[in-house]
């Protein structure tokens, strides 16, 4: 236990060096659209300069751990044998499940980022970010010439290190730790502070991407009513989801799942911000799916284009993450334990259980 | 010689031991069945056996595992695998899946142990003799019968040249012609002077190959003689292992005082 | 003996050309058009790096069809969503409620070229480069064999995979798995199709990660592979050339020193 918090103080130190520097450097916080572009500088920046910040982060950990012991211990451990068997595994779970099952079952939603969750849970954040940037990078140039591969998979590796390394630290913390028969008042608690998280982040996350600013400091009349709308329909659904939650909660007992629905909408929203600046910037904000007439929506509604992607993925981000949380979660309560606990991360990800 | 000293051992995360009091011997050339009826311990054994518990695994082991007498703790899964090598039973989860042709994949191990090209080539080249898969070198590595798969996987262990070859139910994902060729390929090694520990369910297998067997129960080892003894001794049906086809057969014409043809059952 | 057995020669000069020089010129062709973006840029880096290559490697027709397929599903959606709903001055013609302006012409212009460009020169790329043979060039070069165990199996374990999700699937139907219907009975349809093709999927994992340790993976250090595809200086020279000329373009743009072309 060589002073491991002294790494941890190097690794927050590094991050926010990191993030202040790039902040100014990149200028402003500010939220006005630039209306030869139609980017939001603010929004996009500060979504770069928050990546930027975590890789600084986990550099300086691993620099005063490589000074204190002589190695890298704590990222070389999270690429054992096992971890290397598990990537081209939940790769393929990716590329699969994102283009065959996704069509089969008809429905919006993607799960193409179910491998890269399920490593980083099993191994770690940084084994999880690595297998979404290895993803990505087979999709584009792997499978390139062949039906399967996209060519336009490359410039989102980004959003895929940042959602694996969400899933290792929420891993970590035990977020997808299935917690069976939760006496009734933790229940309650536990559902109520995931209401108050979801709220929260529809409030800070979600619903300024309509209003232009949180609810209370927005100025609505400069609003068009179609984005009142909205934002009034997207709080509805977001109030439905957290409906779903609580009466899941109540039939199943396990406040796990109130964990990773909150893990999974947070997941959504940081890559709804990440994803949209590449998407407005390399790809004009499309994607060949069918959220592209809600992109057009928004845009016909009055949106710059940076606007209207982020209108539009903040939507469809969240609900895709959340259900693929949900559905990795699942997935780790029926695997055999002593399966599990053979990853790096696999004991921390599980929990204590008797025997 | 390799030799397991008073072992036990316990997965992680288990409550139970899953072996318990081991004292195994393979001597060098000699070849040792291990039969047992399903969850008695012969994975775990195998896997104490080639090191890889608890060095890749994990877990807990009690009793010391001694190469030539130099007991063998602390070290890492690779350097075993040059002295010990194991196959399962499954040979699509041992291909490697990284490479194009049989040949790389023998190669695999010695290039993973840093041997030079020539050598690298040599081994590769002697293992192929002697599993008889010179001819498909070129071939992939997914596109094998399940038989030439298996022997896929013994070639790529043998590449590495170990002094003690163990297998996990080698024969168990094949049908019986791939059994039988699988079973040539382990009588042509005995001969050559590799020690084999064998672990089967199916104990024809084992029948007239081995020198002695070991049989299993529920971690224990409750029986270890000379294979024609073990196989034969009534106490194996009660512990749910069949012998083998040949024994009963021969059992079942003593019982009206006939005797089994010589050369009648191969 | 069998060596001759693997790395086939191809069929044509562009073919057999290292692995690294024809990723090398994807990557630079796919990167020049996304960041330098406009007209001039793609079409350049295609008319350089793509056509030749293409006409070389006798792959010109099937390279085009190709890319033109891939490109089309998300090149309609930018046609759509710009040239309709995006803001602009000139406007052009209106179909009901929609404005397609000049503006918005040109920017789905500018988008789907670059599409266009990078979907061709990966698709030329894919057609000429076996996987294998770029893994075991990175390989040679010293690349940790860590990296290059999980790109090669990853190859391998897709069409795998796809063969047990089809399986699944199939089985999942006839046991009454609901694929039409309401929404809330298709999320629950999900579990029991993820669930068995990962968990066939997992056991191979553990069973693997353990031949793979028994046969030294672990080892850290030098390694000497049988084979590896051939190189030369010549081509050493061009990948740098190509990849230094595309820094120092980007260099300049970010400076300003290099005007912006249209």
């Amino acid at each position: 236990m060589q002073r491991i918090w002294l790494r941890g103080v190097a690794g927050i130190a590094a991050a926010l060096a990191v993030g202040l520097v790039a902040l100014t450097a990149s200028g402003t916080l500010d939220a006005t659209p630039d209306p030869a572009t139609g980017l939001i500088a603010g929004a996009s920046a500060l979504a770069i300069t928050i990546a930027i910040a975590i890789l600084a982060g986990f550099l300086g950990y691993a620099a005063l751990e490589l000074l204190q012991t002589g190695r890298l211990d704590s990222i070389a451990s999270q690429f054992g044998t096992r971890t290397l068997a598990l990537m081209p595994i939940a790769i393929a779970l990716n590329v699969v499940l994102g283009q065959t099952i996704g069509t089969a079952l008809r429905m919006p939603i993607y799960l193409d980022s179910i491998g890269t969750i399920l490593v980083g849970v099993l191994c770690g954040p940084l084994a999880g970010a690595a297998t979404g940037i290895l993803a990505n990078v087979v999709w584009t140039f792997g499978l390139a010439g062949t039906p399967l591969g996209s060519p336009y998979a490359w410039p989102f590796a980004i959003v895929a290190a940042e959602i694996g390394l969400f899933a290792g630290l929420f891993g970590r913390a035990g977020f997808f730790r299935s917690r069976p028969d939760t006496p009734p008042d933790r229940l309650a608690a536990g559902a109520a502070v995931a209401v108050v998280v979801l709220a929260a982040l529809a409030y800070l996350g979600i619903l300024p991407a309509y209003l232009k600013g949180t609810l209370i400091d927005a100025d609505l009349t400069t609003v068009e009513p179609f984005f009142i709308a909205v934002a009034l329909g997207v709080a509805a659904g977001v109030a439905a989801a957290a409906v779903v939650l609580v009466v899941r909660l109540v039939r199943e007992r396990d406040l796990g799942v109130a964990y990773v629905v909150v893990g999974g909408a947070a997941c959504g929203v940081v890559s709804a911000l990440i994803a949209t600046p590449v998407a407005a910037i390399f790809f004009g904000g499309v994607t060949g799916g069918g959220t592209d007439l809600l992109v057009a929506a928004f845009q016909q509604a009055g949106s710059s284009l940076f606007e209207a992607v982020l209108q539009q993925s903040v939507i469809s981000d969240p609900i895709d993450k959340t259900i693929t949380f949900v559905v990795v979660f699942t997935i780790l309560r029926s695997l055999p334990r002593r399966f599990v606990v053979r990853f790096p991360q696999g004991e921390r990800a599980l929990g204590e259980r008797e025997g | 010689m390799l030799e397991l000293e008073a072992v036990a051992y316990r997965y992680p995360g288990s409550a139970r031991d899953a072996l318990r009091g081991i004292d195994l011997r393979l001597k060098d050339g000699e070849v040792v069945g291990l039969v047992g009826p399903s969850e008695a311990g012969k994975s775990t054994l195998c896997l104490v056996a080639s090191g890889l518990a608890p060095a890749s695994i994990g877990g807990t082991l009690r009793g010391r595992l001694l190469i030539d007498g130099a007991p063998t703790t602390g070290h890492p899964s690779h350097v075993l695998g040059g002295r010990i090598g194991i196959v399962f039973a499954d040979p699509a989860s041992q291909r490697s899946g990284m490479t194009g042709t049989v040949l790389e994949e023998v190669a695999l191990g010695p290039v993973n142990l840093g041997l030079s090209v020539e050598e690298t080539l040599r081994r590769t080249r002697r293992a192929l003799e002697r599993t008889g898969l010179e001819a498909l070198a070129g071939r992939d590595p997914g596109h094998l019968s399940g038989g030439e798969a298996q022997l896929l996987a013994i070639s790529a262990v043998l590449a590495m040249e170990p002094r003690h070859l163990i297998l996990d139910e080698p024969t168990s994902h094949l049908d019986a012609a791939a059994a039988r060729r699988v079973g040539d390929v382990l009588r042509a090694l005995a001969t050559e002077g590799t020690s084999l520990l064998i672990a089967e369910c199916r104990t024809d297998v084992l029948d007239g190959l081995c020198n002695r067997v070991v049989a299993l129960d529920a971690g224990r080892m409750v029986l270890d003689g000379a294979a024609r003894a073990v196989l034969a001794d009534s106490s194996l049906l009660a512990i749910g292992v069949e012998p083998p086809a040949r024994l009963r057969l021969e059992a079942a014409l003593a019982e009206r005082g006939l005797a089994l043809p010589d050369g009648l059952v191969a | 003996m069998a060596l001759d057995a693997i790395g086939r020669p191809g069929p044509s000069l562009y073919h057999r050309l290292n692995p690294l020089t024809k990723v090398a010129s994807a990557a630079v062709a796919t990167l020049g058009a996304f960041l330098i973006g406009g007209y001039v840029a793609p079409a350049l880096l295609f008319a350089g790096l793509v056509l030749p290559g293409a006409l070389v490697a006798r792959l010109l027709r099937r390279v085009v069809r190709l890319s033109l397929l891939v490109s089309l599903l998300i090149s309609v959606s930018v046609a759509l969503v710009s040239v309709l709903t995006r803001a602009g001055a000139t406007t052009l013609f209106t179909i009901g409620p929609f404005d397609a302006t000049l503006e918005g012409v040109d920017f789905a212009g500018r988008v789907i070229v670059r599409l266009v460009v990078a979907a061709a020169a990966l698709t030329l790329f894919g057609l000429t480069t076996e996987p294998r043979a770029l893994v075991a060039d990175l390989e040679r070069r010293g690349a940790s064999p860590r990296l290059t165990f999980a790109l090669a199996a990853t190859l391998d374990a897709i069409p795998r995979m796809i063969e047990r999700a089809v399986v699944v699937a199939a089985a999942q139907r006839a046991r009454g798995l609901d694929t039409e219907g309401r929404l809330l009975a298709r999320l629950r349809g999900l579990v029991p199709l993820v669930g068995p093709v990962l968990l066939s999927s997992l056991a191979e994992v553990e069973q693997r990660s353990l031949a793979l340790d028994a046969r030294a993976f672990g080892r850290r250090g030098p390694r000497h592979p049988v084979w590896s595809p051939p190189d030369s200086d010549r081509q050493r020279a061009v990948r740098w050339l190509l990849v230094l000329g595309l820094t120092a373009i980007l260099a300049g743009r970010a400076v300003g020193a290099v005007p912006e072309l249209p």
